[in-house]
């Protein structure tokens, strides 16, 4: 259940502004150390929110790296992303 | 002996202090919150407890607790970025106490948090409605946000375990209590709207259902339809009612004297007072 250190990167984007900068400057390097799966790892550098929320992690953090664009995820690409879940009102 | 003299809900978007200082006093959310101040000032508590859900804030989740209660003599905020002024506020630490030690005696556990600051959640509403911070507050956390929820029968009865608490005090206090929180909001969740924003309401028609409820004193419905998966299909927020039905157990079954609607964000701010 290492969706737990997804949370916890939503969190710190929030209040660690050099965590938030280092994302915004080299999202790869930036979340290198972080403890996530492969897969976790390749959903946020490639903002598949969809895939992260599948995961468990929770929409209200998730929601926080539209704030700043964080991993190229902007409002209308979070939007559409998450829309394409199974089963979203349309 | 302390008393319950007043019984409030209201919403807490973190986005309302911004809005009120560009669209000004004359706004409908300016109105509404000035209406609760109102009633604030009128039944002159000395102490407002608030049922609040803290989002991932004051507590993570490394460590999230279904109830607790913060013993403190201050605390300070908002914890998590919102746009407004930060406070300071007094929080009455002995009745904090009082009410945990009664309520664990009484089968309630609630967990202890000191040294805390708090989010929108807690100072939104007294942004609004209590801006000289002079009222002690004392917060009572419940998780609306993270499933599993407890129930809204859990969350009565915690109401119900408070108020028992809150008058066996044995001095002279007034105690009003307020409930914090939406009916219908999904944040970052399947159920927004389409488009550019990551917030919405998806079930309006809730929202108004449960101020239905509230008005025509239909408590024991409210609380029986408020299942997990009926609120959470107002959105992934809604469980936030929560804090209204504990709220709703410390005043008990009575009709509110105002409710001021906003049922296209999915909320209503609410008052009860009885003298």
């Amino acid at each position: 259940m290492t969706v737990y250190a997804v949370n916890k990167l939503c969190r710190d984007a929030l209040r660690d502004l050099a965590f938030r900068e280092a994302v915004k400057r080299d999202p790869v390097a930036a979340i290198a150390s972080r403890d996530l799966t492969a897969e976790e790892r390749n959903a946020l550098l490639t903002g598949d929110v969809a895939r992260l929320y599948e995961l468990g992690c929770h929409p209200f953090l998730l929601a926080y790296l539209v704030r700043w664009d964080l991993f190229g995820i902007t409002g209308a690409l979070y939007n559409k992303r998450i829309h394409a879940l199974h089963g979203a009102p349309q | 002996m302390a008393e319950i003299v007043a019984g409030f809900g209201m919403p807490h978007n973190p986005g309302a202090p911004a809005l009120v200082a560009r669209d000004g006093p004359e706004c409908e959310t300016a109105r509404y919150y000035a209406d609760m101040a109102k009633h604030i000032a009128a039944v002159a508590p000395d102490v407002l407890v608030i049922f609040t859900d803290d989002h991932f804030n004051t507590f993570f989740l490394d460590n999230f607790p279904t109830f607790a209660i913060g013993i403190a003599e201050a605390s300070a905020g908002p914890n998590d970025q919102t746009p407004m002024p930060r406070y300071d506020v007094a929080v009455p630490g002995a009745l904090a106490a009082h009410i945990r030690e009664s309520a664990i005696a009484r089968g309630f556990d609630i967990s202890l948090v000191q040294d805390f600051e708090v989010d929108h959640a807690v100072m939104v509403p007294l942004h609004f409605i209590t801006p000289q911070m002079k009222i002690p507050v004392l917060p009572i956390f419940i998780n609306c946000l993270a499933p599993p929820l407890p129930t809204a029968q859990r969350c009565y009865a915690l109401g119900e375990t408070v108020r028992a608490a809150i008058e066996e005090w044995p001095q002279p206090l007034r105690v009003a209590v307020i409930g914090s929180g939406s009916f219908s909001l999904e944040i970052g969740g399947p159920k927004i709207p389409p488009g550019e924003r990551v917030a919405g309401t998806p079930d309006p028609q809730w929202s108004e259902h449960v101020q239905d409820l509230l008005r025509e004193v239909r408590i024991d419905d409210l609380i029986a339809e408020a299942t997990t998966a009926r609120m959470l299909a107002a959105g992934n927020i809604g469980g936030e009612l929560l804090d209204w039905v504990a709220m709703l157990g410390v005043i008990g079954a009575r009709k509110p004297v105002t409710i001021l609607p906003q049922n296209d964000h999915g909320q209503a701010f609410v008052v009860w007072r009885w003298n």
